[in-house]
């Protein structure tokens, strides 16, 4: 079943089926946790003790380390190189031939890697074991407004399409004899119809599908019902608002200590 | 159902009128196609019924334009939507996307419109029996091909149980057994006597063989109104823009080479082998 | 009036999921043609001279939000800030009629793209410990190994690539309202500042 492009992978498990909007709040706790616990270690401590047994329990601990490495590494590798290689004035530690390693760069790297990894494994989390459209309808049940889901949960659904035409377009155009390999002034040249006819004749559908939300009573004032109930529990509220609650405590910690 | 009376209609900036003149009634429980040649006004008449002339294309109304008791011009749109519906010719342009579900995609209407949960999943379940869709509940609406995402559509609509449905060219992007499928459908719905439907199509042979009663459009007026045997074999079609099916040339071919009587020319497939038999 | 606020905001409504998928759509082509600019605001830019500074600002928010949290690129996230400037920036120069004149359209992509180099540098600096995951951190290196703090060096980077490609996209997007239907044109009062 494909759902867009959405990360959302369907497993029989207990954290699959917590309320959306708990998992939303411990992602955001935990976002905030990044930025205010102290010291490189928190995060990475974070990081396998709560979130990896999380991951396991909804039984999505393979994909989840795949989507994980493929986000941070990029970010590790260069912070590691970058910032351990070329930290100004800084003191040694090791040597890779006539380069060296300093200490203050490694210590930041090592920090801004746990803090990349907290902050990305949290929302990987709740990305993998949330269906998008059931937490829009469960932030839409709270009072979000309901354009802004149309918007989150029809984006998800129709990049594809987009992402097909351009390909398609991409091969018109090759097979028409435009160069797309080259020099860099031959494939900015390859931009122009490329990017116009996808965009203009994508625009052509926005007055139909305009019509089509219309015509489905989008326009209509007054109370609107939901086919969909989302199971909920007076625990996961109870939990809900102490996740949440320890983010402002967790900002006055970092503070403080 | 619906009543027209001397429709002029012009677009915004456009140098005249889309529609001129037209008046029309149509009963409660009728096929009514509408046929003519491109530009000739079918998509304006059919925007006009739905609402969307005046209230979404804005521009120039005059006349009376009073559908399923409701006058067009002086309802909002968002009102006429669940009693009037429209369907069209881009399959993929009619599913919404802000559900993940073919059975949710049907009920997102009926959610707009307020209807309870149980009567709504009463109502999709039915709407998708009646489209042939009810194995595909759980498919993601864009995992669908376009005719499937075309029954889609029709099913979302039907499910919004509208007094009248307006087609505009539902079946040009179907193959046949989609395209006979829609028309058994809409047969189907307007038996019920609760629902007027009015089509507007190229496909002659389909419109011959469905229809109650067909209208040609020519130049945003009315260029002929009968039933299809009078209305296709006649000399109007030619008139309008149109070719007549291969049925009726051939049938008027044999009456000029003198191999046939000069009976009412046939329509169809079956007053074809009457006729030449 | 109100008729014409109401189907307004259908259309820009139904406008901002397509503008969003362009976005991503070109710019994983752009990627994937190993092209060197990013030209992932089309959609934003063309929404915000369309339909306005808030419609072309959440457009941006959004956009990022989505491209980030799908996981397909997680980098675009915490940028949501900067691409809703963009859109929010696109509609003024749209409602400004700087869309008229070519000259004009470029002056206004490079300003677009210096105030985005300036509002990403310390959220790059921040979150992301001032480097980008990407190629583009050759040149983060290079500010760095001349001695650059890490939000300078950020800086560095932003500047040496944003403002060409918000040029390029707002060309683009001028060449695209060039060639959109009078009458599609039309339905945006705001577009009568454009062409």
């Amino acid at each position: 079943m494909s759902q867009g492009f959405s990360l959302y992978l369907a497993r029989d498990s207990g954290l699959h089926r917590l309320h959306p909007l708990t998992k939303l709040s411990l992602a955001a706790t935990l976002l905030v946790a990044a930025f205010a616990l102290p010291g490189p270690w928190s995060s990475y401590a974070v990081f396998l003790l709560v979130l990896l047994p999380l991951a396991a329990w909804g039984k999505i601990l393979p994909g989840f380390l795949r989507s994980v490495a493929r986000s941070v590494l990029p970010f590790a590798i260069s912070l590691f190189l970058i910032q351990g290689l070329l930290w100004p004035g800084g003191s040694p530690v090791a040597w890779l031939g006539p380069l060296s390693l300093k200490a203050e760069g490694l210590a930041f790297a090592l920090a801004s890697t746990g803090r990349i990894l907290m902050i990305v494994s949290s929302f990987l989390l709740l990305a993998l074991s949330t269906r998008p459209d059931l937490l829009m309808i469960a932030l839409a049940q709270r009072g979000f407004p309901s354009t802004l889901s149309y918007i989150v949960v029809t984006t998800i659904q129709i990049v594809p399409y987009f992402q097909g035409k351009a390909r398609a377009i991409l091969d018109a155009q090759r097979s028409r004899g435009l160069e797309t390999e080259g020099g860099v002034r031959r494939r900015l040249r390859a931009l122009l119809p490329l990017v116009v006819p996808l965009v203009l004749s994508s625009i052509l559908d926005i007055e139909e599908r305009a019509i089509a939300l219309e015509a489905r009573a989008f326009g209509r004032r007054g109370t609107k019902t939901s086919l969909q109930v989302l199971p909920d529990s007076r625990a996961q509220s109870v939990l809900r608002w102490a996740i949440l609650a320890l983010a402002p405590l967790l900002l006055v910690a970092g503070l403080v200590l | 159902m619906i009543s027209v009376q001397d429709l002029t209609y012009t677009y915004p900036g456009a140098t005249g009128p889309s529609l001129s003149g037209l008046s029309l009634t149509v009963p409660a429980g009728q096929v009514c196609a509408v046929i003519g040649a491109n530009g000739a006004g079918k998509s304006t008449l059919c925007h006009a019924l739905t609402g969307f002339i005046p209230h979404f294309f804005r521009g120039t109304l005059q006349g009376g334009l009073r559908v399923a008791d409701l006058s067009i011009p002086d309802t909002p749109l968002a009102e006429l939507a669940g009693t009037i519906g429209l369907v069209f010719q881009n399959p993929f342009n009619q599913i919404t996307g802000a559900r993940f579900s073919v059975l949710e995609e049907v009920a997102f209407g009926l959610e707009n419109l307020g209807i309870p949960r149980e009567e709504i999943l009463d109502r999709c379940r039915s709407a998708l029996e009646l489209t042939g869709l009810q194995g595909l509940a759980d498919r993601s609406p864009y995992d669908l091909s376009g005719g499937q995402m075309q029954r889609l559509a029709i099913a979302s609509m039907l499910a919004m149980r509208p007094r009248v449905l307006v087609l505009d060219e539902p079946t040009s992007q179907l193959d046949p057994a989609g395209t006979e499928a829609v028309f058994l459908h809409l047969r189907q719905l307007a038996s019920t006597g609760q629902t007027t439907v009015l089509l507007a199509e190229h496909k002659l042979e389909w419109v011959a063989a469905f229809a109650d009663r067909v209208l040609v459009l020519s130049a945003g007026s009315l260029a002929a109104d009968g039933p299809p045997r009078q209305v296709l074999g006649s000399g109007d079609l030619e008139r309008a823009g149109l070719r007549s099916s291969r049925y009726t040339l051939v049938a008027r071919r044999a009456q000029e080479l003198g191999l046939a009587s000069a009976a009412p020319l046939p329509v169809t497939l079956e007053q074809a082998v009457e006729f030449l038999t | 009036m109100a008729r014409m606020r109401q189907d307004f905001g259908t259309l820009t409504l139904v406008m901002i999921p397509v503008a969003i998928a362009i976005n991503i759509a070109v710019g994983q082509l752009i990627y994937s043609l190993k092209i060197p600019l990013y030209l992932d605001s089309i959609g934003t830019v063309l929404v915000g001279v369309l339909a306005g500074p808030w419609a072309g600002a959440l457009t941006g928010l959004l956009a990022n939000l989505i491209w980030g949290l799908s996981g397909l690129n997680v980098a675009y996230a915490p940028f949501a800030a900067v691409a809703a400037v963009i859109g929010l920036m696109a509609g003024l120069f749209g409602e400004g009629g700087w869309l008229r004149r070519w000259w004009k359209v470029i002056l206004a992509g490079l300003l677009t793209g210096l105030v985005a180099a300036a509002i990403s540098a310390p959220i790059s600096a921040y979150v992301f410990g001032g480097v980008t995951g990407s190629g583009q951190d050759v040149l983060v290196a290079m500010f760095r190994g001349m001695g650059l703090g890490i939000l300078p060096a950020s800086f560095g980077q932003g500047v040496t690539s944003d403002p060409l490609d918000k040029m390029v996209t707002y060309l683009l997007v001028w060449l695209i309202v060039r060639g959109l239907p009078s009458r599609f044109k039309a339905r945006f009062p705001r577009a009568g500042g454009v062409v």
